[in-house]
């Protein structure tokens, strides 16, 4: 009258395997008993377990049934554990014998006709369960398949998973639309027309993963190159993919067919979002947030100024560590967020536009700007000025270069850096600067010059001196120059008020 | 309050506070106070106001005293000895004067230089110009310290050392600098020009006090001149404060296209003198210019022939990078070598991704 089922459970975007104990007594009244730190929509696990056995023409025992949901101190989030408790009482009940459910485990929510539905988190769940058998619903396949690859098992209802498991069926095939592996559909930088500094900008924020600031008035195309960034970036790695697969299934973001998330991910959160939605967090089980799912990708901050600045202060941690940690009384969280920033902006609350055209009082322009400065402003190596493109650009025949071709300087850029650094040159360390990055003579004298007129400072300094590496290694340049370094200068658009400015 | 504190009419420094406490009476504007100062002095006037208000705050005249006093500032009023005498004959004149400096720069030549608060380089450098043009032709320059072409204008008379010196008219106390980024030029022009204002210590620049400022600085010159102005802007209200005292109203030109020019060229159209130098307003002044030689020598070296392409470029108008790269044809770290070498010489300078020129233009 005792079975035990094995599982899983979702904490941030880690699985943690659990086990699912059912004991069945007639000792007493009948009824039926939870325990184990399960959460509301886990509680719902009781309802939708009898209706589904019962819809599958099988027996709901009339005794006591306690389920206990070990490790019992750790919290039970959703309806993933729906499939377990039904098998368990199944097992309990002797309707499926114990030897069949050895080296599985189940995972799936129930519906009360007893179909198995697909659940968030699949892929950390079946992850957290290696090396035992996964079974999960059919809708699932492709998150499990992406992760433990031809070992999983599917079932589409209760019905069916019993028949297979009292040996009166087989295992249906994984469904083929697991298979077809198709390439995303990103939008090509052919479309755009004319923005020349705009353009180097992407390449050189691809080439270097150097965050990316645009600035420019409404209308200038801002989000349309921020879209066509994901395409001049690398497939992801083994790993990143991995981690990537992991946090949008954690998510509940759809993954791609394959179940593997291969392709760097585009997230642009509006700026209305909430700390949790673009950090992750919340009370139940650390919920990985927009900067997560760009994980590998680009997250794009439109209208960077209207963020509140709890949240963009809260970027600084994934910006400078790649992760973010997550702790909340019950429990603490690391999610993986290595993104490659692009925000963008007006320079000011009326848009802007040529010198003489703004129109926003003192007071205003300097709000806006304060809203932007400070520690995040800081983090962008390239601040790049977008204006509307002119009428002949916009209606000339023909398109600027595709993707394609600035795609293969990009990767050539990445393979000669990573060569050099081992890293790319937006992650050289100041100290490092000399040996990995050296300028020469008369880039030197410009870089000095700037400092001492003060139009760079210290920290801007380092910035440029990478941008200008990463411009070099986009022509193939052994040592930076000086036309590195002027192009990096004239990629890092002053903000805010002239100098003479009275 | 008891007898022997009443006020003592006659004797000029409880005038002065009296003056200075009748200014912060609620619903009397400057018309009201001439009017009731034309026919009493501040003594009797104030008197007959507590007489008739038993409630009012009495210790009004020693508090503002002490105000004064600490912020070193004097009061004029309406009748009183020291009251400019070019504003007697005015149609609106103020009826007190709060004011740090040298009053006697308004027996002086006068012109003001008003213009846009968002002014572009090249209006602000020609606001510089002619500021310090002018001082050093021995001529006062009336503005209203605001950010943008008025603070250009007196900076540029406080920089030649010259003759010629810095009035400036505000919209509040004249203890509470504003904007606070112009507080240290405000200074110095308490210190070495003349600073006036219609309004007691203490007061905060509110909206409509920047109109009623503007009539002053009309009310003073003899010229006004406009370096950019927007079509709305709060120049044109000192233009029309000048035309109606019949003050010669003078404008710099500028491009069609900058937004910022639209006031003044707007002026130029309905009949205002161009301004293309300051021997234009000195002119206007009939003021001999011919001795004038002191040019300055352009101490910037000249650009290199391949950035002239680029400096043409900005010098027709201001121009983001795209654009150079566009106009120029050489690809972006060619373009960017030409305008890094143009700013370091100085002949370019760059804010918001746009590049402006900066200086005399390099004909």
């Amino acid at each position: 009258m005792l079975a035990t089922i094995r599982s899983a459970t979702l904490l941030g975007v880690e699985g943690r395997a659990i086990c699912v104990e059912v004991h069945l007594s007639d000792a007493t009244l009948p009824g039926f008993q939870m325990v184990g730190l399960p959460d509301e929509v886990c509680r719902g696990a009781h309802a939708r377990a009898r209706a589904a056995v019962l819809s599958s023409r099988l027996v709901w025992p009339n005794v006591r049934i306690t389920v206990n949901l070990a490790p019992s101190d750790q919290r039970k989030v959703g309806s993933a554990l729906d499939l377990p408790i039904a098998i368990g009482i199944l097992v309990a009940t002797e309707v499926i014998p114990p030897e069949a459910v050895d080296g599985l485990a189940f995972i799936g929510e129930l519906g009360l006709d007893g179909s198995l539905r697909p659940v968030a988190g699949v892929a950390p769940l079946v992850a957290a369960l290696r090396p035992t058998t996964p079974v999960v619903p059919v809708g699932s396949a492709r998150e499990a398949h992406g992760v433990a690859g031809e070992a999983v098992k599917v079932a589409s209802s209760l019905h069916q998973l019993v028949g297979i498991l009292a040996g009166r069926e087989p295992w249906p095939p994984i469904p083929d639309e697991v298979w077809d592996l198709d390439e995303p559909v990103i939008p090509d930088l052919a479309d755009v027309r004319g923005q020349p500094a705009a353009r180097t900008g992407l390449e050189i924020a691809a080439a270097g993963g150097h965050h990316l600031l645009l600035v420019g008035p409404p209308g200038s195309g801002k989000t349309m190159l921020a879209q066509r960034m994901p395409g001049l970036l690398p497939t992801l790695d083994a790993e990143t993919s991995l981690e990537s697969t992991m946090i949008h299934s954690a998510a509940g973001v759809r993954l791609p067919s394959g179940g593997l998330v291969r392709y760097a991910p585009f997230r642009a959160p509006h700026h209305s979002s909430s700390m949790v939605s673009l950090i992750g967090g919340g009370s139940t089980f650390m919920r990985p947030g927009e900067a997560s799912i760009a994980h590998g990708g680009v997250l794009f901050l439109d209208e960077m100024g209207e963020f509140t600045p709890q949240v963009l202060d809260a970027l600084r941690q994934p910006l400078e560590e790649g992760v973010i940690r997550v702790a909340r009384a019950r429990a603490h969280a690391t999610l993986p967020a290595r993104f490659l920033l692009i925000g963008a902006t007006n320079p000011c609350p009326c848009g802007g536009g040529a010198p003489g055209s703004c129109e926003c009082d003192d007071g205003a322009r300097q709000r806006y700007l304060r809203r932007l400065s400070g520690p995040l402003l800081d983090r962008f190596d390239l601040r790049v000025g977008v204006q509307r493109p002119s009428v002949d650009e916009l209606l000339s025949p023909g398109g600027g270069e595709p993707t394609a071709s600035v795609r293969q300087r990009v990767m050539a850029a990445r393979a000669r850096s990573i060569a050099r650094n081992g890293m790319l040159n937006a992650q050289i360390p100041a100290s490092a600067l000399d040996a990995l990055a050296p300028v020469d003579t008369s880039g030197a004298a410009l870089l000095r010059a700037q400092l001492e007129a003060d139009l760079l400072t210290g920290r801007g300094y380092h910035r440029v001196r990478r941008v200008a590496r990463t411009i070099a290694d986009l022509v193939g340049a052994d040592t930076v120059g000086e036309e590195h370094v002027a192009a990096a200068l004239q990629l890092r658009v002053r903000l805010g008020v002239s100098r003479r400015a009275a | 309050m008891s007898r022997r504190d009443q006020p003592c009419p006659g004797d000029p420094r409880v005038e002065e506070w009296c003056a200075a406490a009748l200014t912060l009476l609620d619903g009397w504007g400057s018309s009201r106070l001439c009017a009731l100062l034309d026919r009493s002095s501040p003594a009797e006037a104030w008197a007959a106001v507590v007489g008739r208000h038993p409630d009012a705050v009495t210790d009004l005249p020693e508090r503002l005293a002490e105000q004064c006093r600490s912020a070193g500032l004097g009061v004029v009023w309406r009748g009183s000895p020291s009251y400019p005498s070019v504003l007697t004959l005015d149609p609106r004149p103020p009826a007190v004067l709060f004011t740090r400096g040298d009053l006697s720069l308004l027996g002086g030549r006068r012109v003001a230089i008003v213009g846009t608060r968002n002014a572009t380089s090249a209006g602000r450098f020609a606001a510089t110009e002619l500021g310090r043009r002018l001082g050093s032709a021995g001529v006062h320059v009336v503005s209203g310290l605001a950010r943008g072409i008025d603070g250009c204008a007196h900076r540029g008379v406080l920089e030649a050392e010259s003759p010629g010196r810095p009035i400036g008219v505000v919209a509040s106390g004249l203890d509470v600098p504003y904007p606070r980024q112009n507080a240290g030029l405000w200074q110095q022009v308490g210190e070495q020009g003349l600073l006036l204002s219609e309004y007691a210590p203490g007061l905060e620049p509110l909206t409509y006090r920047f109109p009623a400022r503007n009539r002053i600085v009309a009310a003073l010159s003899e010229v006004v001149v406009v370096v950019e102005s927007r079509a709305k802007g709060g120049s044109l209200i000192t233009v029309n404060e000048a035309v109606e005292r019949g003050v010669p109203v003078m404008a710099v030109p500028g491009a069609t296209v900058n937004r910022a020019a639209d006031g003044t060229n707007l002026l130029l159209r309905d009949g205002a003198t161009p301004v293309l130098d300051a021997d234009d307003i000195l002119d206007a002044l009939s003021l001999d210019h011919s001795r004038e030689t002191t040019r300055r020598v352009d101490l910037r070296t000249r650009p290199f022939p391949i950035d002239m392409a680029v400096y043409r470029r900005i010098v027709e108008s201001p121009a983001s990078l795209d654009q150079l790269v566009a106009c120029d044809g050489r690809p972006l770290p060619e373009v960017a070598m030409s305008i890094a070498r143009l700013e370091m010489r100085g002949w370019v300078a760059g804010v918001d991704g746009w590049w402006e020129t900066t200086g005399d233009t390099l004909r």
